[in-house]
This record gives structure tokens, C-alpha cells and sequence, in this order.
């Protein structure tokens, strides 16, 4: 609106009654259209940029930051580690002129699995961004939640740190293979509607090296992280209860990021998809009908009563990879009452299997939501 | 002791002189009563104020606050250290105006708060099933609209508000429509202040508040492990410039302090009707003393040691004591509603804003009720016990041991007090202890025993001159009276001194009173210069920070018949280890249309010291300020402000009478450099000549509209406004008095009618040998008023004596204010006049007990 009025004094052009009626009505079509529409949907044809894509999105209203990864210490003690960065738009205007009026909440988990001792620590963070306790730049790559940080460094190496009572994480990430798009046309489709989808982007294979920080004694590891940024508007409909989420990082260079959706009859569901990304960072989409997921094994968590299938068959038949996903420890549920009110599983996991016959073997992150509660779709509706 | 002794001797006594029993006993009640009042009364202000602290502080250790005003939302952003800690929530506090049904107003606590982070301070239940267990989030949402609130069951179901009924709530000058979005349970922060607490979020609140851009303070949970102690310590070290970190309790002990003075005085005024109380226990004891000599002759020749006779006397004594105080307590209590009312007006309009019940009673009270009155009754008791147990046997019996009614006016009568009022003048050159006026009061007191050991001197001065006026006025029943009086004198001695005291303080407090009120009110004809005054409408004394909305300042301004005005912003800064006020003003203003009243410098050089103060750290004080902070004009003070400890120079010092805890007052440009700029909290505003101000004031006010609820007063109402809340204040000093005065009267009454019963046979003679029942009843009640008139002589000169201790040692100490001396003549004659004819009144009963004696049947006796 504000560029709008300038143009209109830099031009001087005759009828200056006609244009000042002009503007007027423009200023008014787009105060209406701005109230009507609130949020910006992820529509199909979206370019992404990598110089501000990492940024956040206001216009949309969910948008999120997922770090995950598998390190390991000089001593070869095995650690998981999960670090995510939300944001929900609540109110795209607010009304009262206040720093505290509630434009977006912030919200953020941090896990930590300390594979070798089967301990698995987390915590969360939610607040509003207030006088600057939490936010996302636009500009440039910074989300915050307090005192953790995701951000990139000069050298657009990303730089995580997080820490709450006696564990937590700081680690350096390079960005390793090029940055994979989710999905077709730039959507990840994720419902049956048009803008029930989100823009999707991963960077599945991040060398990373820090600190991590369990019961209070330090360990300086190094690894693989995985980067999910995904944004949209209305991802979910009602009738997705939640889905299975896998991240798997292969030791002959290959990447596979795989979801299905659960429908609450429990039906598949349609939007099922995934990615293979090879060595080189070429991605190939893979559809709903190109793999299969099998759960093997359930644990139930004594918390929640939820039952997590946290031992997985995963087949990509066109691809010959058979491969056995399991939890490296049960428990990895997130309660996450204080900030998103959800209940998930998240955790490392190991895989073992064969890719043509070959013995293959590699690591990742697996992410079920939706097995306690509310399901998902009314959350992230 | 033998019970069956005291069964006998002691209680048949006691019940068949029940008149004097009841007496006394309603004596000691009321005087244990009034303290018992004063204390609950006194507990109820602060008790309520600090519960509410606490209450609402739920599990807050530490509270960063600001210097004054709160702290610049922004300076938060320095503060993530501070989760290191524990739990950080910042807090925007303060009260509206809820207009409900049926035009009933009630104040509403609001607490603003960012729920995400509060969660972790303070418990919140919400009502409904649906309600509880709410996720943050879910519970955000209630609150996210800036018209949203959340009250407490209790105060819902009083006023039957539901989820999404509507009603008006007015924050300073604002009034809007809210929706409640849900009750909370009546458990944690939701009991303060009985039930009138609501739940904000912070942005509505800073929006409601017109406090965009800063909050009140920031509550902080420590860890559990973390020491309070050295987290206290170390939080203190590392906070910037400007803020402070403190126990939420500390605001408690602040206001406690404030009203300290206030209440140390009422506490003194309450226990002179105790001491009243007293000396008719002393009465009552030696009386009975006095017509039992014979028995105690008896029992002595019977073989009871002088010991018992002495423990008889003090348990009758005790006997008295004990109901009297198990009454007093229960009387207090009652009385403590009444004295809360009374009080109220003051306290809120003076210092704080809590309507409290009085507290109910606790073991403390019962403490304070026997521990005082009944070892103070033994102690009365004490002397004429200890003359009973020296009674001989013998002589007793053969009534040649008549003990001494005779009067000499021996060297001690009038050596006593001018000793003690030479006493009384050291005192009242001594200064305070602290910040009470101890000396003060030990001043009184001895100017109190003077005029207690002169009543005997005096009685004997006016019986002497009295013999023959009496006689000239009334006949031989004057005549009559005055020699019953002369040959009674110690023993009517304590009764009227206890009268004379009584009076005395009454004459005191209305001397002080008078003087006071005059004071005043030159001071408002000086001082009170504007032609209106206007303040937000929910701004009800100087402690809230209810401030003006620009809005409405521009709609004043937009006046045509406005000249001047003057914003004036104050707000409580902690000084020290108290409150103070400090106060903004547009010197250019006050200087061309004001008038503050300088103590010094005086005119015209008040005038350049105020012009000095424009632009630079100069400041004028009231005279509060001065004395209780012990600074003069020319010096320095250090005050916290945002930007750190500054230190500001006295240029002038003033008279105010409207706050007693030192008012600091700065330009407004000066005030800006440090506080920034701040919403007013009250305006002052100068009307062009000839303009109608009445009309003026009604025009302003129907373009404010409903939308803003401010009060305007005009000059003439302001003045009657300032007088009411004085004269509200000393509604309780007369209550006490009265009550007091009563006690005494209770004292003369009985006193005569033992005199009556004692001088029965003398009473029959006068019937046998030609009186009538009417002279009889007129010689009993010009004793009475005699009695009544020593008193009240003594009691004006007394009273003026003490009157002036008051006015220039106790209230200078306690208060800081100076009062101009004034003598109350038509009150001192209405006055004596009343108490002649109160005093003539209660001799009518023992009068007409005299009158009904018959002849015979004394004579016959005989």
C-alpha cells in the first residue's frame, strides 16, 4: 500500500483527482483482500530461491524448521539429535499496536538420544515474539525461540545451538548436497484441495560437527544432520490422523525421504509420496504407489498408551531396495504439553538391508505422529 | 485462697453492688474494645495489601522493577540471563472499574500477563470442564482478543456474568466493553482480593492501560535448588542501570511503613480509653476497700492473714478484668467493622487502595486483651488492695480506724506535676525515635499523670472557693453538696481524674483538629488556584497510576474557553527505605497561574527557584519530605530513575497537607530526560476570565462522551472535596473519644453512687430533720455536675497543654506537617457545657436512689 502512494506522487500526471480516486480504491481492495484471505496458500508454481527461501514466510501461516541427524564422538559414542523451529501465524494484523499482540507463536523442541546409554532427554520452547523472544527473519536465515538459534554463518554454513538443563546441542552444519524440492511444481501436496499442500525443500545431507552436551559432560561429535523447511498455509484435512515420516541416509550416498498419511478409517492415503536423492544430489520423486511401508514391530509408550511401530519394512520395488528400519532405543516420544500440545515419536534409528541384492546400510530419523490423541489434521488444519 | 472465702466475700459483694460491677466491667470492656478495634482495623489495611501481594505474586521470588514507573518493555531484551534463574513472566498490574447491573461499580485487579510464560508463577484453574487442561495455546486464545478478559468465579456468580457476557470496564479514563471468556476457580492468584482479580493478556492489558511500550514488572520463579539469598545478590549485580530486584513481600513492608505513623496514632488514641478503663478498676477496688472496713476488721480478728486479704482484693480485681476483657474482645471485634469504615476513606484516599474486612480475631489479640488488661487491672488494683491487707483487726472493728477522707493539702498535691509538666517539656524537646514520635507521647503522658495528681490539689482549691458561690447560687443544697464533696475528695480524686483525662485528650484532638482544619484550609485558598481539576474517573487516590488518555487532553485543548493547563503526572518511587511520591508539573504553568504555598524561600524568591528548576536537576519538595527525610532547601537527594541514580537539588520547599509520606515535584521537561515522556495522571486547568466554569466544566464533559469517564472538579469543589477527606479522617480520632468520654462518665456515676450509699445515714438525717426528696435529688446532682465541671476546667487546660504537644512535636514527627496554632473557642463552651450537663445527667440515677432512701429505716439502724 505504502509503495502505492509513492508511485502515485512520483508520477505526475494529469487528472490528479482521477488517480487519487484510483489509489483510494485499490487501498481498499487490498485492506478487503487482505482480511478476507489472511494467509497465503502454497499454490503450484512456486519458484524457490535459495538466497531468501531459508528465511521465513510470513505470509504463510505454519512454517517450520527441522533438524535431525546421527553423530557419533571420537570414542564412538553414539548420539541422535532432533532440533525444530515452528511458527504458526495466529493473527496476520493484529489490531492492537502492542510489541506482545500475538502475530505468530513460536514454538521449539530440542531431543537429544544418547544411543549407547539408551537415554533420550528433550524439551520445548513456546513463546510469542513479544519484544523479540522469539522470531524468524526474512531477510536472512535467523529463527530463535530464547536462547536457541538456527542461523546461517558468512559462509552460509548453518549454525545450531540449543541448550536446556544438563544436555544439548552446538553444532556447525555445511551444506553438503544442493538443497532437494519436495513434491511438483514446488508443492508438496499434502490434501485432496488445492493449497492443502506446502512448499517443501530439504537438505538431506549436512556434514556436521559440535558439541553435544548429556547429563552435563560434553562430547565433541561429528556426523550427518538433515534439514527439512517446509511452509504452507493449510497442510492437513480432517481425515489425515497423522502420518510416518522417514528420513534415511544410506551408505553408498544415497537419500530417501519417505511419508505416508494415515487416514482415521484407516485407509492409505493418496498424498503418500517421497524422494530418492542420489549421491550426486539428483532427486526423483517417488509415488504413493512406488514403495510400500510395513510396520514389524510396536513398542507402547507407557506415558501416552500410544502404540509407535517403531521397527519398519520399507520396499522402493523399481529401485530393488529392501530395507529394515529400526528404533536404535523405544523410547523417543515427544510430550510436548507446554508448547504444541502434541504427543509424536521422533527418533534415530538404524537401517540394514539390500539395494540389488547388495548388503546396505545407513541411518536417519523417523517421525510418527498422530498415534496419541488428537488427530493431526485437526491440528495442523 | 480459700474459695469459699472469695465466693462470699468477694463475688456476693460483687453481685449485690451489680450496678458498679456492671459498671466496671463495661469500663475494662470498652476500653479493651477500642484497642482490640484500632488493631484489627489497623492489620485490616495492610494485611490486605500485603495478602493481596502475596496472593497474587503466587510462586514469584524475585520481581525486577523499574524506578517508579515500571520498566521499558525493551530493556527486557537485556534480561535472557535472567532465565538462568527460573521462570520469567513480565506483569502489567493495576486496577479498573467493572460497571455492572443495576449501576453497581465495583474495582477489578488486573493482571496482564503473557499466559505462555505465567503458567510457571501462578496456578490458574479454569471453571468448566471444557476449561481445564487447557494447552498454553488453547488458553492464549481466550485472551488473544484486546477485549478479552478472564474473571474469577466468585466475582461471575456475584454479579451473574457467564462465559460471553458482556460489561464496561473503565481503565483510567477509557471505558470499553469486554467479553468474559472464562472463570477462574477460586483457588491461587483468583482469591486476592476477594475474588476482584481478572486475567489479561499483556498486550490487552498495555492497550487497556495506555502502557504501550512498558510493563510493571517482571516476576521471576527461581529453579528449584536456586538460593534466594545469593540469587537475589547476584541478579542484583548484573541488572542494568535503573532496575531493582526485590521479594515481592518488600511492597507489602513499603506500604506498612507509609502507614505506620497513621496507625501508631490511632493505636496511642485507642489506649486512653484502656487507661480510662483502668482507673475505674482502681476505683471499684479501693470503694470497696473503703465501706468494707469493719469486714476486713472481722476476717483479720477471725484469723485471715493480711495475705489473703490482699489476694481477695486482687482476685476481685482479676475477676472483673477477666469478663471485662473476655467482653472487650468480642465488643472489639464488632467495633472493628465500624472503625474500618471510618478509616477507610482515609487510608484509600491517603495511601493505598484496599477495602478490607477487618481480620478475624487471633491468638495475638488475645494476647495483646489479657496480657494487658489484666495484669494493668491488678496493677490499679494493686494500691487499695495493699491498704485492705494493712487494715488492723482491731481497730477496723471498733471503727476508730476510719480511714483518712479528710484532705490536707500536703507539698506532694502540686510538687508532682510541676515536676512531671517539667518532665513533659524535656520530652517535647527530644526527637523522634525513628520515624514515631515516642518522646512525643512520653511528653503527653506526663503531662496526663500531672493533671492526674493535681485533681486532689484542684478539688480542694474549688470546694474552698465554692463554699460560698455555691451556696449564693443554690441554696443550702449548693452549700450541701460542696461540703459533701469537700469531705470526699480522695475518694472522688480518681474518678474525676480519670474524667479530667478523658476530656483533656478530647479538648486536645479538637484543638489539634481546629488548628489542623484552619491550616488547610488557607492552605487550599493559597494552593488551589486552577479553575478545573479533572482526573480519570477510576483514579481514587494518590497511589493508583490512572492516567489521562491523549484523547481526552485533546479534546480539553480543543476548549475555546481554556487558557492554561497543566499536566501533572505522579507516581510512588521507593526512596530509600520508603515510598515517596515524585510528581511532574509544567513549572511555566504553575509559575503564571499556581500558587504553591513555599515555606522557603518565601514570594518572589520562591518564584526564581522555581524558574531555576526549569531545564535543570532541580526539584521542590513538600514539607513532609523535609522533615521525615531530614533534608533542607540546598540539598542534594539521589533518585532512582531509568537512566540510574541521579542526584537532584531541593530549590523550594512547600506546604502540603494532601499526602503525608514527602511528595518530590520536578518540570516536566526535567522529569522527561529521565522517565520519558508520560501519560498525566490528573490535569490542572485555567479558565479564560469570564468564562462560566460550571458551563465549561458540563461542555468538556459532553464532548468526552460515554467513551471517557473522567471526574471534573471546579475550584469551589475541590476545596469541599479536600475538606471532606480531612474531616473523614478524624471521624475515628472523635469515635475514640466519645467512647472514651463515656467510660468516664460510667466512672463519675458509679463513684457517686457509692458515695450515696456510703453517706446513706447522713442522707436519712437530713430527710429526718426536714429535707424533702427533691432537695435531696438536687444536692446529688449539683455534686455530679461539680464533679463534672473540675473536670472539664482541668481537662481545657490540660487539653490545650497536650494540644500543643501534639501539634508541634507528635504530628510534626509523625507527619511532617506544620499546623498553625488556633484555639477553637465555640467548641470549648459547647463543649464544657455539654460535659456539665452529661455529668449532672449521670448523677440523676444515684439521686434518685438517694431520694428513695427512707428515714426510718436508717435511723432505726442505728
Amino acid at each position: 500500500m505504502k509503495n502505492q502512494k509513492s508511485k502515485g506522487k512520483g508520477q505526475r500526471v494529469k487528472g490528479r483527482h482521477l488517480l487519487f480516486f484510483c489509489l483510494i480504491v485499490v487501498a481498499c481492495w487490498l485492506s478487503f483482500a487482505f482480511a478476507e484471505s489472511d494467509w497465503k496458500q502454497a499454490l503450484p508454481g512456486y519458484q524457490f530461491d535459495f538466497n531468501r527461501d531459508h528465511a521465513s514466510h510470513p505470509e504463510h501461516k505454519i512454517e517450520w524448521w527441522y533438524y535431525t541427524g546421527n553423530l557419533t564422538a571420537k570414542d564412538g559414542h553414539r548420539f541422535g539429535y532432533q532440533l525444530t523451529f515452528f511458527r504458526v501465524g495466529v493473527d496476520k494484523q493484529p489490531q492492537n499496536p502492542s510489541r506482545w499482540a500475538v502475530r505468530d507463536l513460536y514454538m521449539a523442541h530440542l531431543a537429544v538420544t544418547d544411543i549407547d546409554s539408551s537415554q533420550f532427554k528433550y524439551a520445548e520452547k513456546l513463546n510469542r515474539a513479544g519484544v523479540g523472544w522469539a522470531g524468524a527473519e526474512t531477510n536472512v536465515y535467523r529463527v530463535w525461540n530464547e536462547d536457541w538459534e538456527a542461523k546461517h554463518d558468512d559462509a552460509k554454513r548453518t549454525l545450531l545451538k540449543a541448550f536446556d538443563d544438563g544436555f544439548g546441542i552446538e553444532f556447525t552444519l555445511e551444506p553438503g548436497k544442493a538443497p532437494t524440492i519436495h513434491g511438483e511444481s514446488g508443492v508438496s501436496q499434502k490434501g485432496t484441495q488445492l493449497g492443502n499442500a506446502s512448499h517443501y525443500y530439504s537438505q538431506t545431507r549436512m556434514p556436521t560437527r559440535g558439541v553435544i552436551v548429556m547429563n552435563g559432560q560434553r562430547f565433541d561429535v561429528a556426523g550427518d544432520s538433515w534439514m527439512d523447511h517446509e511452509f504452507g498455509t493449510s497442510f492437513l484435512e480432517k481425515e489425515q490422523k497423522g502420518w510416518d515420516w522417514f528420513a534415511l541416509q544410506l551408505d553408498d550416498g544415497t537419500d530417501l525421504m519417505l511419508y505416508q498419511f494415515r487416514r482415521n478409517d484407516g485407509a492409505l492415503d493418496s498424498h503418500t509420496s517421497g524422494t530418492l536423492i542420489d549421491g550426486a544430489g539428483k532427486a526423483t520423486k517417488l509415488s504413493a504407489k512406488e514403495f510400500t511401508l510395513e510396520p514389524l514391530a510396536a513398542w507402547r509408550s507407557p506415558q501416552t498408551n500410544a502404540e509407535y511401530p517403531t521397527k519398519w519394512r520399507v520396499k522402493i520395488p523399481s529401485r530393488h531396495l529392501d530395507l529394515e528400519v529400526d528404533a536404535t532405543m523405544k523410547n523417543q516420544e515427544l510430550i510436548t504439553n507446554g508448547s504444541t500440545g502434541v504427543s509424536y515419536w521422533e527418533g534415530a534409528i538404524v537401517v540394514t538391508g539390500t539395494r540389488e541384492g547388495q548388503e546396505v546400510k545407513g541411518r536417519g530419523y523417523l517421525e510418527m505422529t498422530g498415534y496419541a490423541g488428537a488427530a493431526m489434521g485437526m491440528v495442523f488444519e | 485462697m480459700n474459695m469459699r472465702l472469695f465466693q462470699q466475700f468477694i463475688l456476693r459483694h460483687l453481685f449485690n453492688e451489680r450496678l458498679r460491677s456492671v459498671a466496671t466491667i463495661l469500663g475494662i470492656a470498652l476500653g479493651i474494645a477500642v484497642v482490640i478495634a484500632i488493631q484489627l482495623t489497623n492489620s485490616s489495611s495492610v494485611r490486605g495489601f500485603a495478602a493481596a501481594v502475596e496472593t497474587i505474586s503466587g510462586k514469584t521470588s524475585i520481581e525486577i522493577t523499574g524506578a517508579g514507573l515500571g520498566l521499558d518493555e525493551l530493556k527486557l531484551r537485556e534480561l535472557g540471563w535472567l532465565r538462568e534463574y527460573g521462570f520469567v513472566s513480565p506483569i502489567i498490574e493495576g486496577d479498573a472499574r467493572a460497571n455492572l447491573a443495576n449501576n453497581q461499580r465495583e474495582t477489578l485487579r488486573i493482571l496482564g500477563v503473557d499466559i505462555l510464560k505465567d503458567r510457571s508463577i501462578r496456578d490458574y484453574k479454569l471453571q468448566t470442564e471444557a476449561q481445564q487442561n487447557l494447552t498454553p495455546t488453547d488458553f492464549l486464545t481466550l485472551l488473544l482478543d484486546p477485549r478479552s478478559i478472564v474473571l474469577t468465579e466468585k466475582f461471575a456468580n456475584k454479579y451473574g456474568l457467564t462465559v460471553n457476557s458482556q460489561f464496561t470496564l473503565t481503565f483510567g479514563d477509557k471505558a470499553e466493553i469486554f467479553t468474559v471468556r472464562g472463570l477462574l476457580k477460586n483457588e491461587g492468584a483468583a482469591r486476592a482480593v476477594d475474588g476482584n482479580f481478572a486475567l489479561m493478556d499483556i498486550a490487552a492489558a498495555q492497550l487497556a492501560f495506555n502502557r504501550l511500550g512498558r510493563i510493571d514488572r517482571v516476576d521471576v520463579r527461581l529453579r528449584d535448588g536456586v538460593s534466594l539469598d545469593d540469587a537475589e545478590v547476584a541478579i542484583k549485580q548484573k541488572l542494568p542501570e535503573g532496575l531493582n530486584a526485590q521479594r515481592p513481600a518488600r511492597r507489602g513492608r513499603h506500604v506498612e511503613k507509609m502507614l505506620a505513623a497513621f496507625h501508631f496514632n490511632l493505636t496511642a488514641l485507642s489506649y486512653i480509653a484502656l487507661i480510662v478503663g483502668l482507673f475505674l478498676i482502681y476505683n471499684t477496688v479501693s470503694i470497696s476497700v473503703i465501706t468494707r472496713r469493719e469486714e476486713i476488721g472481722t476476717l483479720r480478728a477471725l484469723g485471715v492473714t493480711s495475705k489473703t486479704i490482699l489476694a481477695l482484693f486482687l482476685a476481685e480485681a482479676a475477676a472483673l478484668a477477666i469478663i471485662g476483657c473476655a467482653l472487650g474482645l468480642a465488643l472489639g471485634r464488632l467495633l472493628s467493622f465500624g472503625a474500618v469504615k471510618l478509616t477507610a476513606t482515609t487510608v484509600s484516599s491517603l495511601y493505598i487502595a484496599v477495602a478490607a474486612a477487618p481480620p478475624a480475631l487471633s491468638l495475638k489479640h488475645f494476647i495483646i486483651a489479657f496480657g494487658i488488661g489484666l495484669p494493668l487491672s491488678l496493677l490499679a488494683a494493686a494500691l487499695p488492695a495493699l491498704e485492705a491487707a494493712r487494715v488492723s483487726p482491731t481497730a477496723a472493728m471498733r471503727g476508730n480506724d476510719r480511714l483518712e477522707s479528710r484532705f490536707r493539702l500536703r507539698k506532694l498535691y502540686w510538687l508532682t506535676p510541676l515536676i512531671l509538666l517539667a518532665a513533659a517539656c524535656f520530652f517535647a524537646q527530644q526527637k523522634s525515635f525513628g520515624e514515631l514520635p515516642l518522646f512525643g507521647y512520653a511528653a503527653a503522658l506526663s503531662i496526663i499523670a500531672a493533671a492526674a495528681f493535681f485533681v486532689p490539689a484542684g478539688l480542694f482549691f474549688v470546694t474552698r472557693v465554692g463554699k460560698h458561690w455555691l451556696a449564693r447560687f443554690f441554696n443550702i443544697e449548693g452549700q450541701l453538696a460542696n461540703s459533701n464533696l469537700a469531705g470526699a475528695i480522695p475518694r472522688i480524686a480518681i474518678s474525676v481524674a480519670a474524667l479530667a483525662i478523658s476530656l483533656a485528650m478530647m479538648v486536645a484532638i479538637a484543638v489539634m483538629i481546629g488548628s489542623f482544619r484552619a491550616t488547610v484550609e488557607y492552605w487550599i485558598g493559597q494552593t488551589l488556584q486552577a479553575d478545573l481539576y479533572l482526573r480519570p474517573a477510576t483514579r481514587s487516590n494518590v497511589a493508583t497510576d490512572a492516567t489521562i488518555s491523549p484523547e481526552v487532553e485533546a479534546i480539553i485543548r480543543a476548549h475555546p474557553s481554556i487558557l492554561a493547563m497543566d499536566r501533572f503526572r505522579n507516581f510512588d518511587l521507593p526512596y530509600e527505605d520508603a515510598l515517596i511520591t515524585l510528581g511532574a508539573g509544567d513549572f511555566a504553568v504553575l509559575l503564571e497561574h499556581g500558587g504553591l504555598q513555599f515555606k522557603t524561600p518565601r514570594e518572589a524568591e520562591a518564584k526564581a527557584a522555581m524558574r531555576s528548576a526549569i531545564g535543570t536537576n532541580g526539584v521542590v519538595v513538600s514539607e513532609s519530605f523535609t522533615i521525615k527525610r531530614n533534608k533542607a532547601v540546598g540539598d542534594e537527594i539521589k533518585l532512582n530513575t531509568p537512566k540510574g541514580e541521579v542526584m537532584f537539588r531541593i530549590v523550594g520547599e512547600y506546604f502540603d497537607y494532601s499526602s503525608d509520606r514527602g511528595i518530590v515535584v520536578m518540570d516536566r521537561g526535567t522529569f522527561a530526560k529521565y522517565w520519558g515522556e508520560q501519560l498525566p495522571t490528573s490535569l490542572t486547568i485555567y479558565l479564560k476570565d469570564g468564562v462560566n466554569h460550571e458551563q465549561t466544566r458540563d461542555e468538556i464533559l459532553a464532548a468526552l462522551g460515554d467513551k471517557y469517564q473522567v471526574l471534573i472538579y471546579t475550584n469551589a469543589a475541590i476545596r469541599n472535596e479536600v475538606l471532606r477527606i480531612f474531616d473523614s479522617t478524624f471521624a475515628i480520632t472523635y469515635a475514640l473519644e466519645v467512647i472514651a468520654i463515656f467510660v468516664a462518665i460510667l466512672g463519675v456515676a458509679s463513684t457517686l453512687l457509692t458515695l450515696i450509699l456510703e453517706r446513706r445515714k447522713e442522707i436519712a438525717m437530713l430527710r429526718l430533720i426536714g429535707a424533702d426528696k427533691k432537695q435531696v435529688r438536687k444536692m446529688v446532682v449539683i455534686e455530679a455536675a461539680m464533679m463534672g465541671g473540675v473536670s472539664q476546667s482541668i481537662g481545657v487546660v490540660v487539653g490545650v497543654l497536650l494540644s500543643l504537644v501534639l501539634i508541634y512535636v507528635i504530628n510534626v514527627q509523625s507527619f511532617g506537617w506544620t499546623i498553625q496554632f488556633r484555639l477553637p473557642v465555640l467548641f470549648l463552651v459547647q463543649s464544657s457545657v455539654l460535659i456539665l450537663l452529661a455529668t449532672a445527667l449521670s448523677g440523676i440515677y444515684p439521686a434518685a436512689r438517694a431520694a428513695r432512701m427512707q428515714a426510718t429505716e436508717q435511723v432505726v439502724e442505728e
